[in-house]
């Protein structure tokens, strides 16, 4: 088989040996792993790469993971890609995030890999993934600086640690690193696609920003009146009880009538902080939460109805959609809809798709 | 003169994305995030000087020569 998923939750190193037997006779030439914070991330880092010499391995810690339909916690789980999937393929790491983001050397870097500028790569053949640090506050001016530079699309996610809010790792090649994002370049043989799901459709309701500190993802104005005030109108309910509705009611971007997802975290002074940037004049459409089983079976089940094949999906999801539905008792019912496609993936600090955005799935679908 | 904004968001488009419709979207969603919606301006909307200097480094960011 031209990918395979696994996982484990042992300790090391059993889970190294766990997932090198279920790696099987599979030869791959790129491994994604995303483990728990509760596995040291240099350890399991240089682990991976012991025990897979030949790939490049690369991956993250997690606020959670996804593996054969499973929602897991406390373990690893691992997608392995031959070269039936992967040709070519470069990585490289973005160091110092939180000072001033620079993807130059990466993009060189990678380029020397390949032999080829990134310019001149087909955006139908080659996909990029990013696994960035998610407490760095960098990553809008991360997927910036990358969509600057390329018009290749990279899809990932946020590293994450439990929820603990203390330190995520990105791991490239035996190391762990924070404040960094790794890079990878795939030449994806058979085709991909993308995948963007979230699970909301519009109040009804907008809301311009007016006076934004985008440093501190913080919104002090919308419609010029204190933001906490205007968003609580939006919703005809008190100030006092808005942030209890934070998690059904975030704020969207609307790009071609699909919502970027923009999430409120906490209340600050009169305004609102979010998980991600809002820029000065965005106009946002207050969003309303809807069915996330539904609205990903049926995500699913369209790129099904394409007739184009599934072999395999890296699913980046946010850890508010893993949240949410381990509070709904429904994480099963999630899992069953990849049942018989190999899956991985991931709670998230953030999603990765043309920009940094919350409370979404952004999969990474091999044809 | 108004429309300018428009007019500028509009070749960079064009010149990033040279006739490839996904590029075309993908850069549009681009410049969404970095701020501008070219469906918000059109050829009446009045050219404000700040915006125009902003788009022009995002042009120069994009690689596009405007």
């Amino acid at each position: 088989m031209p990918i395979r998923v696994a996982y484990s939750a042992n300790a090391l190193p059993e889970a190294l040996w766990d997932l090198t037997v279920k790696a099987g006779d599979c030869n791959p030439r790129v491994i994604l792993f995303f483990a728990s914070s509760k596995y040291d991330p240099a350890e399991v880092s240089r682990a991976m790469q012991a025990a897979f010499p030949e790939a490049c391995v690369a991956g993250c810690t997690t606020a959670g993971e996804i593996a054969d339909g499973k929602m897991l916690r406390d373990s690893i789980s691992t997608i392995f890609l031959d070269d039936e999937i992967v040709g070519q393929t470069a990585s490289a790491l973005v160091e110092g995030l939180s000072s001033q983001v620079s993807v130059g050397g990466a993009f060189s870097k990678m380029e020397r890999q390949l032999g080829a500028p990134v310019s001149s790569l087909d955006i139908e053949k080659y996909v990029g993934i990013v696994l960035a640090d998610g407490l760095s506050g960098a990553e809008e001016s991360l997927m910036e600086k990358i969509g600057d530079r390329t018009d290749l699309l990279f899809v990932g996610g946020s590293a994450g640690d439990d929820l603990k809010f203390a330190q995520t790792h990105v791991m490239l090649n035996g190391h762990a690193f924070t404040d960094a994002a790794v890079l990878l370049l795939l030449e994806v043989k058979n085709g991909f696609d993308i995948i963007k799901t979230q699970s909301f459709g519009t109040f009804g309701k907008t809301l311009v920003a007016t006076k934004v500190d985008e440093p501190r993802r913080l919104v002090e104005e919308f419609d010029h009146q204190p933001a906490l005030a205007a968003y609580a109108r939006a919703l005809g309910t008190p100030p006092t009880e808005a942030p209890s509705y934070f998690m059904k009611h975030p704020l969207g971007l609307m790009i071609e009538k699909d919502p970027y997802v923009r999430s409120p975290q906490r209340v600050q002074g009169e305004g609102i902080v979010f998980y991600c940037q809002i820029k000065q004049g965005m106009k946002l459409e207050v969003l309303e939460g809807t069915d996330i089983v539904a609205h990903t079976r049926s995500a699913i089940e369209a790129r099904k109805a394409s007739g184009k094949p599934i072999s395999g999906i890296i699913d980046f999801q946010c850890i508010l959609r893993a949240l949410q539905l381990r509070e709904e008792g429904r994480c099963d019912q999630y899992g069953a809809i990849f049942a018989g496609i190999p899956t991985v993936g991931f709670s998230t600090y953030g999603e990765a798709y043309l920009g940094h955005i919350n409370q979404t799935s952004t999969m990474l679908v091999f044809q | 003169m108004a429309g300018q904004i428009r007019k500028l968001l509009d070749t960079i488009i064009e010149k990033r994305s040279k006739g490839n419709p996904t590029i075309a979207l993908t850069t549009k969603t681009k410049l969404i995030f970095k701020g501008f919606d070219a469906d918000n301006f059109n050829a009446g909307s009045p050219d404000d000087p700040a915006a125009i200097e902003k788009i022009k480094a995002i042009a120069v960011d994009l690689g596009v020569r405007l």
